[in-house]
């Protein structure tokens, strides 16, 4: 078993590294004919905010080339509806479920918070930040979320603030860290049919392969220096991919919206990490002799 | 006939699970200006309205609505330039699917003698299916002008045909929902419009989902409270996961957003009254 949360009173201890990252699998079940739950760790809900919130208006995705941005503004049904809706799903998943919660005042995660720790089949919380949040900001959403909850709190780190971030959040409370959220960009799109196109540009959230390289920099930059567990999140398409980010540290990988393309790239990694996972433990010792010497020459 | 298949009972969405990915085969792939027609060999082919998502080696899978169905497969039609059009016959392809609610005959009763299809004339490959599903199917296709419709010459005779051009050069003057000042030498559709959704026992509907409240108030004003299903209205934005998970498809209706991957991408046209 994987522990997660190691310094949480109850834990969350997973059996396999892999799982869906929040806003690419919805609340659990949708893909259940496309993918085999029993082999993930775990099951990272789509964001979830107290109150409803709608979708964003005009163009949601564009695609250039390899990548896609997305902007949907995190449409939420409510937390209410939510727990009324996919509470029974998840009391019968056969995985842990983490709620990803959209971190909108503390107040409202506080709230959220108190009302997961009830809910069967709920075994951790993982809170997802805007990218031009403040740390004390994030500190106190943090604290709301351990305070009035008693789930452990995994907290997803934006893809511009990690260095800023990461190692204060994990100084202040968070039970884990997820590096990272994926980066705001903004791509060319076209309308219209061949004849008459018109270039316009899209900003929203990346995804695409690229993102994986950014990704292992960040993690040989900060897994296991944090003292907490990492889990790696971005471009990952691959269970070489997956691998990776575990040798470089990681305890565990999320899988983001590449997903969408292949669904059933969740067993393949699973399947594969976990074939993998002695050779995975002596490359990990390997890799800490060579830091340690990497540390000694700094 | 493997159309407008009835999607409600349980015999059919057990049907839909067993079918969710499966390799389709490339056939044949055939320009017809200014798009091409592309055939898919496929063991479960999507209805009239539904879609497979298909994987062309992009970042996102792609949706793909029939214009031709049969027992072995189905006909879509992608813009010029897309990657499928650089592939050779009988490549296989990755699909998902079918997917997504399509049009229902099933709403209204089995016993459908007139059914009435409106489109715009880039979204008539959509209702093509439709062509033959009652015994009775008028056709409605709008176009900007006269170069953008089909040649007449393409319709089955079967079909009871009307045309509209929103500058009056062909058929009646659009557009469709208007009843505005008519010029000398052309009349408007909207007569025409009113007196075909009073004959028809179904509408099925593909056009810009931006019309569709106007629609929506037109079948309101001649049929005053519809039965559910009656009308039924195509919604065709990007869905790049198709099972409801990704929020990009979400659509507003009278109920709340609705995510047209799942929800969709066949709505209650009365949905979309304002």
């Amino acid at each position: 078993m994987i522990e997660l949360a190691p310094n949480h009173k109850y834990g969350l201890p997973i059996a396999v590294p892999v799982m869906p990252a929040s806003g690419t699998f919805g609340y659990g079940e949708a893909y259940h004919d496309l993918v085999d739950l029993s082999l993930l760790g775990a099951i990272v809900t789509n964001p979830v905010s107290l109150r409803p919130r709608r979708a964003a208006h005009g163009q949601r995705i564009g695609v250039h080339n390899d990548h896609f941005v997305v902007h949907t503004g995190w449409p939420s049904p409510g937390l209410r509806r939510v727990i009324r809706e996919a509470g029974p799903i998840w009391e019968r998943l056969p995985v842990p479920v983490i709620v990803h919660l959209l971190a909108t005042r503390p107040v409202e995660v506080g709230r959220a918070a108190a009302y997961l720790s009830g809910v069967r089949g709920v075994c951790g919380l993982e809170l997802g930040f805007t990218e031009d949040i403040s740390f004390a900001d994030a500190r106190d959403l943090l604290a709301a979320t351990a305070e009035e909850g008693d789930l452990p709190v995994i907290v997803k780190i934006p893809f511009s603030r990690v260095d800023d971030l990461a190692p204060r959040l994990a100084q202040a409370g968070a039970d884990a860290i997820t590096l990272m959220s994926p980066p705001r960009a903004v791509l060319p799109v076209v309308d219209g049919e061949a004849d008459d196109q018109v270039a316009r540009f899209m900003r929203g959230r990346l995804y695409g392969a690229s993102l994986f390289p950014l990704l292992l920099n960040a993690l040989s930059r900060w897994a296991g220096k944090l003292g907490v567990p990492v889990i790696a999140c971005g471009g990952i398409a691959s269970p070489e991919d997956a691998l990776a980010c575990l040798t470089l540290g990681a305890a565990v990988v999320q899988i983001d919206a590449l997903l969408w393309r292949v669904p059933w790239l969740l067993d393949s990694v699973a399947r594969a990490l976990v074939q993998s996972q002695p050779q995975l433990d002596t490359e990990k010792d390997d890799l800490s002799v060579d830091e340690g010497a990497m540390e000694a020459n700094l | 006939m493997s159309v407008c298949r009835p999607v409600h009972s349980d015999l059919e969405i057990s049907w839909l699970d067993m079918a969710r990915r499966q390799t389709a085969t490339l056939r044949t792939l055939r320009p017809t200006p200014p798009v091409w027609e592309i055939r898919l060999d496929l063991e479960y082919a999507p209805g009239a309205g539904s879609y497979v998502l298909a994987d062309f080696g992009g970042p996102v899978r792609e949706p793909l609505f029939p214009s031709v169905v049969d027992d072995t497969g189905f006909c879509t039609i992608v813009p010029r330039g897309h990657a499928a059009t650089r592939l050779l016959p009988n490549t296989p392809i990755d699909v998902i699917g079918p997917l997504g609610q399509g049009f229902r005959r099933s709403a209204v009763g089995y016993a459908l003698d007139r059914l009435l299809l409106i489109a715009e004339a880039d979204e008539l490959p959509w209702l093509q299916p439709l062509y033959q599903a009652a015994p009775a199917v008028a056709l409605v296709v709008e176009a900007t002008t006269r170069g953008r419709l089909p040649p007449p010459a393409r319709f089955p005779p079967t079909l009871e045909l009307t045309l509209v051009t929103r500058d009056g050069s062909m058929g009646y003057l659009g557009p469709l929902e208007s009843d505005g000042s008519t010029p000398v030498g052309v009349e408007r559709a909207l007569p025409r419009v009113r007196e075909l959704v009073a004959w028809a026992e179904c509408i099925c509907i593909a056009g810009d989902m931006a019309r569709y409240p106007a629609l929506a108030r037109l079948v309101q004003e001649v049929r005053f409270h519809p039965q559910p299903g009656f009308a039924q209205a195509l919604v065709r934005v990007p869905m790049p996961c198709g099972v409801g998970v990704c929020d990009i498809c979400r659509v507003t209706t009278r109920h709340g957003e609705r995510r047209a991957c799942v929800d969709g991408p066949v709505f209650d046209l009365m949905d979309f009254l304002e």
